[in-house]
């Protein structure tokens, strides 16, 4: 697994690297001491994992992975205790080592890191869809002082929102920086379907489907609202769904 | 108004017994003297409630007596009821139906208790056969009714000031416990973060520059130390100050390394001025926290300290500027400007400013007299009203 190291001081650095040394199965491809050398590594080098560390000169962590292009590696955030970043957290499932780190804390959070990426995309595949992201990929998403790491299979509905997209995940809604069309072209089109001009839904999150006015269809969707289908779209949905 | 009462374990007032049967008496003592004086100034007594033209006789002085002890009694009964109830606790609106309630039926028992008496005095004269008894009855009731809400309106209107009273000087007592708390408090703060980021330096400068790991752990623990210490003291010499701060930045530095430089420039006679502690190290903090640790490229943070015929003055510059410190809360600057208040009231001066572009001046004021022992930890309050 090919890891890149994000802190702007050296000796921490430093530090993460001979932790590191107890995990052969980690190999570390480089380092970079801000945001912006770290773009730069992380598309040079494609990490599978990132080091980040949340404070940093300019831009921090938490804008560092605004900035990038899904699917994103997998990411562990080590950060001094920070309140705030602490709080971030909490709220869900991104794995954060507290500064100075704790060696078996390390360790339980990479073996967590292995069982969750186990499974890869079929081999064949793997190539055809490289731009688009699979079920199991993670979206980053923050909005005030709440962030997400949200897969991508737990989003029920996105809405166009002007130049931003709202994205419906686990009783959270928060507002993404991409139009929706930029999404759209980025998801899978065998899960993800346009239902109309503003809004992309889930297939896997669609509980009931009704027929609606003049020929369009009207989809419930689990927890979240209802979505309305014109005549040409549900057409188009029934030929997906009567596969 | 007794819900106030923020610190007194028991909210109830104190019961002075002394007080009360010396109000009691003298109150109830001069209604029946005022009664009596009227009754034989007017030249009439009056016979169940109707006026009768004649000088009042010894039976009508003795009624007049036995009609107020029972008064008397009926209104010690009710304070014994007050106290069960706790009626003491109540708001006035709360007060006022029930009071009205208690006169009323009061006003009834004591006309009850009072009736067999009168007859027992009186006997049946022609008078009182000729007027409606339910007249009487009720001419009575109301009196005593009115009495009563009378007497109400004294016993509470006391406890009300009373526990207002209590409350003001629970709450100044509350005030100057929660300033002392919240200077002990302003005193010792190193922050956190600083704290697990250098342990996390260390970590790595144990292997690769033992001697330095060495040095840094020393800094480390004097700066705690004297963080801890700082509680204890209201003001410290600058030069104290400076060694620690010293510390601080020499830590800071095993983190940034070249990013942070440092320029101390201290007079001889500054050197010795008396400084509230914690004051410069927060400064200092704030500004490699704003000036260093945000800018890829580092910068130099100075310190300057002179003195005038009575002030001392210093300086503490950073590179940056004021608007680009995002995500400040201000917390560190307002705690230090208002211990600053705490100790030297309004002779003290703390301003942060963009002095020219690109440069951040934190600018602290000091009087080099002695601190005035008034502005310093509020007494306690055995000297309020």
């Amino acid at each position: 697994m090919k890891a890149l190291l994000i802190d702007d001081e050296r000796l921490a650095r430093s530090e993460l690297r001979r932790l590191l040394a107890a995990h052969p199965q980690i190999e570390i491809a480089g380092e970079a001491a801000d945001a912006d050398a770290a773009r730069e590594r992380i598309a040079q080098l494609k990490p599978d994992l990132l080091f980040l560390d949340v404070q940093m000169p300019g831009e921090d962590g938490f804008a560092l992975l605004e900035s990038l292009e899904a699917p994103l590696p997998q990411v562990i955030f080590a950060t001094a205790f920070d309140e705030f970043a602490v709080k971030a957290f909490e709220f869900n499932a991104l794995d954060y080592l507290l500064k100075p780190v704790d060696p078996a804390r390390l360790a339980a959070a990479l073996a967590k890191l292995e069982s969750v990426s186990a499974p890869d995309a079929p081999a064949g595949d793997a190539a055809a869809h490289t731009e688009r992201l699979q079920a199991q990929d993670k979206v980053f998403v923050r909005q005030g002082e709440r962030c997400w790491f949200v897969e991508v299979r737990t989003i029920r509905l996105l809405e166009s929102e002007g130049n931003y997209t709202r994205v419906h995940f686990d009783g959270a809604q928060p507002l993404l920086f991409r139009s929706l069309n930029a999404m759209e072209a980025r998801l899978d089109g065998r899960m993800f379907f346009r239902a109309n001009r503003r809004q992309v839904v889930n297939l896997e999150w669609v509980e009931t489907i009704e027929p609606w006015f003049s020929g369009g269809l009207l989809v419930h969707i689990k927890g979240g609202p209802r979505v309305e289908l014109s005549r040409r779209q549900a057409q188009a949905f029934r030929e997906q769904m009567s596969l | 108004m007794p819900t106030m009462h923020l610190l007194s374990s028991d909210k109830r007032l104190p019961s002075r017994p002394g007080l009360y049967v010396g109000c009691q008496l003298a109150g109830w003592g001069t209604w029946t003297l005022v009664y009596l004086g009227l009754l034989f100034a007017q030249g009439e007594v009056l016979v169940d409630g109707k006026a009768i033209n004649r000088q009042p006789g010894p039976k009508d002085i003795a009624l007049v007596l036995a009609v107020n002890c029972i008064g008397l009694l009926v209104t010690h009964g009710y304070r014994a009821f007050i106290h069960r109830r706790g009626w003491s606790q109540l708001s006035p609106k709360a007060l006022l139906p029930r009071i009205a309630g208690a006169s009323l039926v009061l006003g009834t028992v004591w006309t009850a208790v009072a009736w067999p008496l009168v007859h027992v005095f009186m006997g049946r004269t022609e008078e009182t056969v000729q007027i409606n008894p339910a007249t009487v009855t009720l001419y009575s009731v109301f009196n005593g009714a009115v009495l009563l809400f009378g007497w109400s309106a004294l016993y509470f209107g006391y406890h009300i000031f009373e526990s207002y009273r209590r409350s003001e000087i629970d709450r100044w007592q509350l005030q100057s416990t929660a300033k002392e708390a919240e200077l002990q408090a302003l005193k010792s703060q190193v922050n956190p973060h600083f704290i697990f980021n250098s342990l996390n330096s260390l970590r790595a400068l144990i292997d690769e520059n033992p001697a330095q790991a060495r040095d840094a752990v020393t800094r480390l623990a004097n700066l705690l130390r004297y963080s801890l210490k700082a509680g204890q003291l209201e003001t410290v010499p600058l030069e104290d100050e400076l060694r620690i701060v010293d510390d601080y930045l020499a830590l800071e530095q095993v983190r940034h390394e070249d990013r942070l430089r440092v320029r101390v420039t201290v007079s001889p006679e500054a050197a010795a001025a008396p400084v509230p502690p914690m004051l410069v190290q927060t400064l200092v903090e704030n500004s490699v926290k704003y000036g260093i640790a945000r800018r890829r490229e580092g910068g130099e943070v100075a310190i300057e300290a002179r003195c005038t015929a009575d002030r001392l003055l210093l300086r503490i510059t950073n590179p940056g500027s004021l608007s680009s410190a995002g995500g400040s809360t201000g917390l560190g600057l307002r705690n230090a400007a208002q211990r600053l208040r705490l100790i030297f009231g309004e002779r003290a001066r703390l301003q942060v400013a963009e002095e020219s572009p690109g440069l951040v001046v934190a600018a602290v004021e000091l009087p080099l007299a002695p601190v005035l022992p008034a502005a310093s930890a509020p007494r306690a309050v055995s000297s309020v009203p």
